[in-house]
Formats: C-alpha cells, sequence, structure tokens
C-alpha cells in the first residue's frame, strides 16, 4: 500500500510532526503512527484536513479522507477558530476552522474592509499586544495557544527595511 | 552524523531534517540545492512575474549556526557565482529596500536576520522585531522571510537592464 508523508499539527503542542500515512488511512492509524511518534492524542479529539470546514471524529476505522502528499493534519479541540482583527478604528471578528492560513484571513480581513490592493500590499497581520507576524502559510490553530480557540491580529503597516547606508 | 562533523553543520543538518523546513520543500517553498561548508544554497520559490524565474538562488554562509545569524547573498546556481544585479529580484517599496545589489557590493541582503547586514544597524531591534533572526528556528526563519517578500504584491519581478 503507498504511504503519503502529512504534516500534523497536534493541539498544545509546540512544532510539526512529519508522518507517513497510508492513501487510505483510518484515524485509527493515525492515532497509532502519533503514538508511535511520542506524541498519543485524546481519541475525542477533532481532526481537520488542511483548510477543511468539516471534522472527522468518533469512528476510528473510517478512512480520513482528502490526505494527498505534504497535507497538514489538524488535531484539535477547536471546531472554529474565532479570529479578531483590528485595522485602524475598525474590528472584525470571523470563525474559521482551525486549518485556515494566516494568508486566507489577510485576504478576508481586506475584503472586510475594503482595502485598496496597494494599501493590502503594505501591512501584515500582527498578533495582538506581540510583535510577532506569523509568516502568511501558517494554520491559525498554530496560534491559537493555551485552551482558547481564539486568535487575535492588529492589522498594521509593513515598514520598509532603512537604516543609515 | 560524522562524529568529525564541526557543531554549527550539525546543527544545519538538524534543521534540513526537521518538518518545517521540509514542509517548507515539500510545498516548493524552497529546497536545500547543495552544502560546501560553511556555505549552504538554497533556491526559494517566486511567484509568476514578467522575465522573472520562477525561484531564486540564495549561497547562505552558516558559520556559528545557530547562535550566529547566517548571511545571505543572491546566487546564479547555473554558474557558481553572485547573481548579476540586473537579475536581482524587485518590487515597489518592501521589496527594493531589501535587495539592494548596490549596498556592500550585492554580498547580503538588507535583512535584521542576516548577519552582516545586521552590523552597525543596531536600531533595527526596536524597528523591526519580527524580522530579526531567531536560534530557536534556525534557517527557516530566514527562508521564510525572503519567501514572504516574493509573495507578496510588492514584488513585481528582477531589476532588468
Amino acid at each position: 500500500m503507498s504511504k503519503l508523508i502529512v504534516f500534523v499539527h497536534v493541539y498544545g503542542r509546540p512544532g510539526l510532526i512529519e508522518a507517513e500515512l497510508s492513501n487510505n488511512a483510518t484515524l485509527a492509524e493515525l492515532q497509532e503512527v502519533l503514538r508511535a511518534a511520542g506524541a498519543p492524542v485524546d481519541p475525542d479529539m477533532l481532526v481537520f484536513v488542511e483548510a477543511d470546514e468539516h471534522h472527522h471524529q468518533g469512528d476510528s476505522h473510517r478512512p480520513i479522507g482528502g490526505l494527498r502528499r505534504g497535507c497538514h493534519i489538524h488535531i484539535t479541540r477547536c471546531r472554529r477558530i474565532k479570529t479578531t482583527i483590528n485595522f485602524q478604528q475598525h474590528s472584525a471578528e470571523h470563525e474559521f476552522p482551525p486549518g485556515v492560513r494566516v494568508r486566507a484571513v489577510k485576504e478576508w480581513a481586506v475584503h472586510q474592509f475594503k482595502m485598496a490592493p496597494q494599501d493590502a500590499a503594505e501591512h501584515v497581520l500582527q498578533l495582538c499586544g506581540s510583535t510577532e507576524r506569523p509568516a502568511s502559510d501558517t494554520p491559525l490553530q498554530q496560534l491559537a495557544h493555551g485552551q482558547r480557540c481564539s486568535v487575535c491580529f492588529d492589522l498594521v503597516p509593513e515598514k520598509r527595511v532603512e537604516g543609515c547606508q | 552524523m560524522n562524529p568529525h562533523t564541526p557543531p554549527d553543520r550539525q546543527l544545519l543538518e538538524i534543521d534540513l531534517a526537521a518538518a518545517e523546513f521540509r514542509c517548507g520543500e515539500i510545498e516548493g517553498r524552497w529546497r536545500h540545492v547543495a552544502t560546501n561548508w560553511p556555505h549552504v544554497l538554497f533556491a526559494v520559490s517566486a511567484p509568476e512575474r514578467p522575465n522573472a524565474p520562477g525561484e531564486f538562488g540564495f549561497r547562505f554562509e552558516c558559520s556559528g549556526y545557530r547562535q550566529l545569524a547566517p548571511t545571505a547573498q543572491p546566487w546564479d546556481l547555473q554558474s557558481s557565482r553572485p547573481l548579476p544585479a540586473p537579475h536581482w529580484p524587485t518590487g515597489r517599496s518592501i521589496v527594493a529596500s531589501v535587495f539592494r545589489p548596490k549596498w556592500k557590493d550585492g554580498i547580503c541582503l538588507y535583512l535584521p536576520c542576516d548577519r552582516v547586514a545586521m552590523e552597525g544597524h543596531e536600531q533595527w531591534r526596536d524597528q523591526h522585531p519580527a524580522r530579526l533572526w531567531q536560534p530557536t528556528r534556525g534557517i527557516v526563519c530566514y527562508l521564510e522571510q525572503i519567501y514572504e517578500l516574493f509573495n507578496q504584491s510588492d514584488y513585481s519581478g528582477i531589476v532588468g537592464t
């Protein structure tokens, strides 16, 4: 049976786990692979593939479906990540699936705030109360630390790198 | 791993095998081309722009990795030489502020995560905290910044003649 490389994000555990699964892997196989990798997970956790709206849970013998080489699997307690984006005096809120990436959140915010393309290009998402600017490929789940299922961003201007030359 | 491999190279090899780097390779964001220690060649993919390549090569100098930040120079992977200025990537504002072929004769990128560029730019610690070198993240910290620069609408292609 052919195998696929996948990347797994486990709730409450920093970093990524690279794993090998069969094409039609079941939740049981995923749990076994994670146990072998030293990251056992609660069987009641929700499993999302990439940015899918729908999760897998329960029947451990059903194929997960939708797997492909390099895809991201999110094991989480959050059905949705409540996402707040602040921009100037405005604020917008939306609930995204945990696997949605920062790039898609910014696109949503740009549309929501009716920003011109040039303005959008010169703004980035920064985590509220920090100087951290997650890369656009970062899934939201990775940013929802602790027991929260929420993330807050400020949409801030990207500065040119300048200095005395 | 060879026991005679120096510690800085060992750390880089660990990072090249880590899931964060491998994920970027499999998703086509970057690839490791070759290592001739302390120099390491990478290619970082770029979206389509008129007359511009689908990826840019970089030669990283990684002595002292990870405690010391590396420094990276745009590199012609075919000819094994520094990338000529007309072939450097550019953009309207942010990208052009980082890719400056005339600064220090083009030996590095004008980025706070670059060891050479950081010299004499202590103010960047306050001005660009998100762009500083992070030893805990390693090479992905630098590659990710290059990839992000290419994948914003500010990137317009190459400098040209």
